[in-house]
């Protein structure tokens, strides 16, 4: 018998039997019960227990927790700075929207302001990240559909956007690079033109995945009317990210509570209102052309600005001539030695933004000591998996692959 | 300007689209079978050639080094520790001084290059490698000799092509010989 065939003569309710990946235990006249993970390629670091009636889902579980790192309570052992590549480790390739919140909460209690350039080369780089991400996740809904050219192509052109921010900060993922005053590098040379030329590179690519995967009559039969979340029961879920405006609910970080320099720049929310699995598929589509947007406007933006002040004062004013000559000569921010033992003032702070796969919120308390009494963070991923329970029962097991990608979850996201 | 929502709708789709749709994908389809976008890296044949901002590997320059320790106290993954020894002092015949200085841990070390930046004399560096082979774990312990040499790429030792990946309005990256690559050494 090949792999991946499941013989069904002599099957005894109770008894179970194998398939890659998954457990099949049938309990009772063609009723079915899945075990498909945590480590089958199809469900990513996560269980999901789906029961069948026949080939249809009754109720679906999302198992979660297996990835889970208790990144919470080790920043409560870790310094201010320490934490930021500590949290980035939830969604490395989203690194800088991921950690934003908590660099903003910290400034929040330090009272600080990050200096004007520094809040555009933050949304420079959440920019690249937000397109990186969404590439990333519409490559592995290709290859969970057998698409496997939309695997390779997002995938292809993700290395893009790696490769800018390789160039901005030294780093292809895990940047590290806004932190707490400011952030850590400036633009270097020729950066912004080769910037210009991936967002025309970018745009001819959208128009070809419209052809081969969007509008596609293959794909269009799989995703659409699959999946549907309605307005309310979005809203009920408390989903976020671009699964909620999927579903027509105009709501976005970016929208209802503007940071950084995004109320400096002039661009679009899409909304859809169909909520199905193509609509989610829509959806990142043209927040990526809109990402894009955004970075023609940041580039132009960085081009006018003097080339000074990506730090605040309160850790560059007092800086000694090296520091201010590596900058000049590299566009390196040397940090201040008291960056490793920051104190921060008693306090709370609460801070959120929008990250690729939605709004992501931080918590972070201080006790005026060197490290945080308490860091509480909600990531968007977690906050989507509870949509699986709800939406797949009803819908044939094929079409979960369909669900699961349309919904972009991450499982280190959501279990921290 | 701050951001507006704009809604819009899925394209309808109808018998005729579904006919244009499948044209449409065998035609892009047959246009990159034909002209295909590809930017392997053939490794170690090729290797990238790295430019100066890499956050890539550390060399400490002992004779800059003035033994702050804020290099050990900002690592985030504990990689960097101090290694302490008693040594004649130059300044002071026959006393003996206490000299700290630090060393890696490339087990730990996740290449944040807070380190560096951190260094108030530039005494530590990233140098553009990245590929670098140990044996086994404890050769990744580095003593304070070790830490002060440049770890060579594999690749490059070995006689490969340095390549560097240029950004293009086309093709999205297009490899080229590092010569031609412009950016820096």
């Amino acid at each position: 018998m090949a792999a991946g065939e499941l013989k069904l003569s002599g099957w005894e309710v109770g008894e179970v039997r194998r398939l890659p990946g998954m457990d099949v235990k049938k309990i009772g006249k063609d009723l079915y019960e899945i075990f498909i993970g945590p480590q089958h390629p199809g469900s990513g670091h996560m269980r999901i227990i789906v029961r069948l009636d026949g080939d249809v889902m009754v109720e679906v579980d999302p198992d979660l927790g297996y990835v889970h790192r208790t990144m919470e309570k080790l920043a409560e052992g870790r310094s201010y700075i320490k934490v930021i590549p500590l949290m980035e480790r939830m969604a490395i390739l989203d690194a800088c929207n991921i950690t934003l919140p908590y660099v903003e909460a910290v400034e929040k209690l330090l009272g600080l302001e990050p200096p004007e350039r520094a809040r555009y080369l933050r949304v420079l780089l959440c920019e690249i990240n937000r397109i990186a991400s969404h590439l990333y996740g519409m490559g592995i809904f290709g290859v969970f559909l057998g698409h496997s050219t939309m695997y390779m192509w997002p995938f292809g052109d993700r290395e893009v956007f790696v490769e800018l921010a390789e160039r901005l900060t030294g780093a292809r993922l895990t940047h590290t690079y806004a932190i707490p005053g400011g952030v850590r590098r400036d633009v270097p040379e020729g950066f912004t033109d080769d910037l210009r030329k991936a967002i025309r590179y970018m745009r001819k690519r959208l128009e070809d995945y419209r052809k081969i995967f969007l509008d596609n009559p293959v794909i269009r039969a799989r995703l659409e009317d699959v999946g549907v979340i309605s307005r309310n029961l979005a809203i009920e879920l408390g989903i976020v990210g671009p699964n909620l405006r999927a579903s027509g609910v105009e709501y976005d970080v970016r929208l209802v509570e503007p940071y950084e320099a995004y109320d400096e720049l002039d661009f679009e929310i899409p909304v859809f209102e169909e909520g199905d699995a193509l609509a989610r598929t829509w959806v990142r589509v043209e927040e990526i052309k809109q990402s894009l947007r955004i970075l023609e406007q940041v580039a132009d933006k960085l081009d006018k600005m003097p080339r000074e002040g990506v730090m605040h004062d309160k850790f560059w004013a007092k800086a000694p001539k090296l520091y201010k000559d590596v900058y000049a000569k590299e566009g390196r921010v040397k940090l201040m030695p008291l960056f490793a033992t920051l104190r921060v003032p008693k306090g709370k702070a609460f801070a959120r933004a929008e990250a690729g796969r939605g709004e992501i919120v931080y918590y972070v308390e201080s006790d005026g000591g060197m490290t945080p009494y308490r860091v509480r963070v909600v990531s968007p991923s977690f906050r989507n998996a509870i949509v699986f329970k709800y939406i797949a029962p009803g819908h044939r097991l094929m079409d979960l692959p369909a669900i699961y990608g349309s919904i972009d979850y991450f499982p280190p996201e959501a279990d921290r | 300007m701050p951001a507006v929502p704009s809604r819009k709708r899925v394209p309808s789709y109808g018998f005729l689209s579904s006919i244009k749709g499948n044209l449409e994908a065998l035609t892009i389809g047959l246009k990159y079978f034909l002209n295909p976008n590809r930017s392997t890296l053939h490794y170690p044949r090729e290797y990238i050639k790295l430019r100066p901002g890499y956050r890539g590997y550390i060399v400490l320059n002992k004779a800059k080094c003035i033994m702050c320790e804020s290099c050990a106290r900002i690592c985030p993954a504990s990689a960097m520790k101090m290694v302490r020894f008693q040594a004649p002092d130059p300044k002071r015949p026959g006393k003996m001084k206490l000299y700290k200085y630090p060393v890696i841990n490339y087990q730990r070390c996740i290449f944040c290059g807070l380190c560096v930046d951190v260094c108030p004399t530039e005494a530590l560096r990233h140098v553009p490698a990245h590929d670098v082979v140990y044996m086994n774990l404890a050769e990744m312990e580095l003593d304070l000799e070790a830490f002060q040499q440049e770890p060579k790429s594999p690749a490059e030792e070995e006689g490969g092509i340095p390549v560097r990946y240029i950004f293009d309005s086309e093709k999205g990256l297009v490899k080229v010989r590092a010569s031609e690559g412009g950016g820096g050494q």
